[in-house]
């Protein structure tokens, strides 16, 4: 869940990223972040993955305080959020594969383990046949979709798009967002930050619309794109309990291991120490 | 992650960021490889002339000359005056023979100066040496200086003037090592700090994504710090090849240059050497210490002091 009390982000020369913004997402929902350039959209997303710090105000995810997070702890909050931004982000030098990996690599886990999971994640994404391919050798759909595997390999638990589609032609963002609805129907809190309204008026749910950082609205709206049409690249939902149960070994789940999207998945979970 | 795969991660990428970027890093290598090695080489002359100092402190003596001419009862009255001083260990006379034999014996080309003299030219002395546990005392002096005056005595030659002048050069040489090592080592120091925060900036979008999926400050700073430590590292190694190498190279020359005999008496000391290398180590990690700051690695900022809730 992820609340927000009276938050206010200004930037240095007086600049009003966010002004006065109470609200609060509940865990599992999908919601649009829309407003024009300037709005507020990436400063509310980066508040929440802690990439700024309110002025005034507190927020809240999963019950923690993210606005009185001190620096050590800043890692551990971003390994329950999954961030995917317009222009991908990803390293031109490092193959899909290490793209994807870099999660896994973080937490120091082995190196079979780390295939496996981007090897799952990936085809998630229906990528899987990619994993030794460069940003460079894909198409723009492809290396969004790349983006979103990376963020989806520790399986977060909050999901933040920052204008995913803004590069993409209208097929492909298309594309890009029947996998986020998927996303979301594993019960992933979705936060889409788009300024394409007809996309949004596809899809439906939820919308915020922010203008010159003040939340102006805050409604529902109907949808009928369907998360399962998404045609060849929809691949089964990926299992990354028994991925590193595979790659440790073991060939049948422990008694009290938790189901899949509970705590306790194949990467360790946010309290990971480094 | 443990600290074990953390160090073996750290070691990964820091070996990739220098091959990456091996030009960079080898100019890196080589100044504190140069620093390190004139350092080394004004410590290792300076701790050999110290030796040879000491050695020949141990063999040097003071020369009493007497007038030529003088009397048995003054060369007697002047060996007991000799005998009776608390810091000298022993004397031996020598007669204006036996000094003549002498330097026929050490300079042959100019054994002709002596003959037509009728006799002996050279004057007899008393040759004295001295407690060295006990050669700065004041006391000394003035009982040297009591002796000069001595009507019997025409001079007094001590080995200890050009050895003082010898252990001044030794000092001299030792500082001015340590000034030129310590400004070559801030510079080296500088070089790397120049070439990790190059590496920073051409790995900062790696550093941003690592950052984002929640690395922790430690595995972002760590191979910076590895990569600046093998620098150091390296470089100090470099640098104590080339030390060895050179001593040995003048211990080959020692034969025929009574300079390098000198240079060459004692081998740098294994504890010399790992000093050196771990100042190279030292160097290269306040260089990627200095290097990296917050601004440099894209850290995000502090939480507010106002939001921060005991």
């Amino acid at each position: 869940m992820i609340e927000f009390f009276n938050v206010t982000k200004r930037y240095p020369g007086g600049q009003v990223g966010l002004a006065e913004v109470t609200l609060r997402i509940p865990k599992g929902q999908m919601v649009f972040l829309t407003g024009a350039s300037g709005a507020g959209k990436t400063t509310f997303l980066k508040l929440i993955y802690r990439e700024e710090v309110p002025n005034t105000g507190n927020i809240l995810v999963n019950g923690r305080n993210v606005s009185s997070l001190p620096q050590a702890k800043i890692p551990y909050l971003r390994r329950t959020i999954g961030v995917v931004f317009q222009n991908f982000r990803l390293i031109p030098r490092k193959t899909v594969f290490e793209n994807v990996s870099y999660l896994p690599r973080v937490l120091g886990l082995d190196f079979k383990t780390q295939k496996k999971l981007s090897y799952e994640t990936l085809r998630l994404v229906g990528l899987a046949h990619r994993m030794n391919a460069f940003p460079m050798q894909l198409s723009g759909g492809e290396q969004q979709r790349v983006a979103v595997a990376r963020a989806l390999i520790n399986q977060p638990e909050i999901l933040l798009a920052d204008e995913p589609t803004g590069n993409l032609d209208p097929e492909l963002s298309e594309e890009i967002l029947r996998l986020f609805l998927q996303i979301n129907l594993r019960g992933t809190t979705l936060i889409f930050a788009t300024h394409d309204r007809t996309l949004i008026q596809r899809v439906g749910r939820r919308v915020l619309t922010l203008d010159r950082g003040q939340l102006v609205g805050d409604q529902e709206l109907p949808g009928q794109l369907a998360p399962t049409a998404a045609g060849p690249r929809s691949a089964e939902p990926v299992d990354h309990e028994a991925a590193a149960r595979e790659a440790s070994g073991r060939s049948t789940p422990e008694r009290g291991t938790p189901a899949r999207g509970a705590p306790g998945r194949g990467v360790p979970g946010p309290g990971a120490q480094p | 992650m443990t600290f074990s795969q953390a160090i073996a991660y750290f070691t990964r990428e820091a070996c990739i960021n220098l091959i990456r970027g091996w030009k960079v890093s080898l100019l890196a290598i080589l100044t504190i490889a140069v620093s390190l090695f004139l350092a080394g080489i004004f410590l290792v002359v300076s701790a050999n002339l110290r030796q040879v100092v000491e050695r020949w402190q141990g063999e040097s003596k003071i020369v009493v000359y007497l007038e030529t001419g003088s009397e048995e009862p003054s060369r007697q009255r002047i060996a007991e005056r000799l005998t009776e001083a608390e810091w000298v260990v022993s004397i031996e006379a020598v007669s204006p023979e036996v000094a003549g034999q002498r330097f026929r014996e050490t300079f042959p080309g100019l054994a002709d100066l002596l003959d037509g003299w009728g006799e002996e030219p050279l004057p007899a002395s008393f040759e004295v040496s001295l407690d060295w546990e006990r050669t700065e005392n004041e006391a000394l002096e003035d009982w040297l200086e009591e002796l000069r005056t001595d009507p019997a005595v025409s001079m007094i030659d001590d080995d200890r003037d050009w050895l003082r002048q010898l252990q001044a050069v030794a000092l001299v040489l030792r500082g001015l090592g340590m000034v030129l090592g310590a400004v070559l080592l801030a510079t080296a120091v500088f070089m790397i700090s120049s070439v990790i925060r190059l590496t920073a900036f051409l790995y900062r979008d790696e550093i941003a994504i690592m950052r984002l999926v929640g690395a922790t400050e430690f595995l972002i700073r760590g191979p910076f710090y590895m990569e600046g430590l093998l620098q150091g590292f390296v470089g100090g190694g470099l640098a104590v090849t080339a030390l060895l190498v050179a001593h040995s190279l003048v211990v080959q020359r020692s034969a025929e240059s009574l300079l390098a005999s000198v240079l060459a008496t004692e081998s740098p000391g294994f504890l010399q050497l790992l000093l050196l290398v771990g100042l190279g180590g030292l160097a290269g990690l306040i260089g990627a210490v200095t290097s990296l700051r917050k601004e440099t690695l894209g850290q995000t900022p502090d939480a507010p002091e106002w939001s921060v809730v005991e």
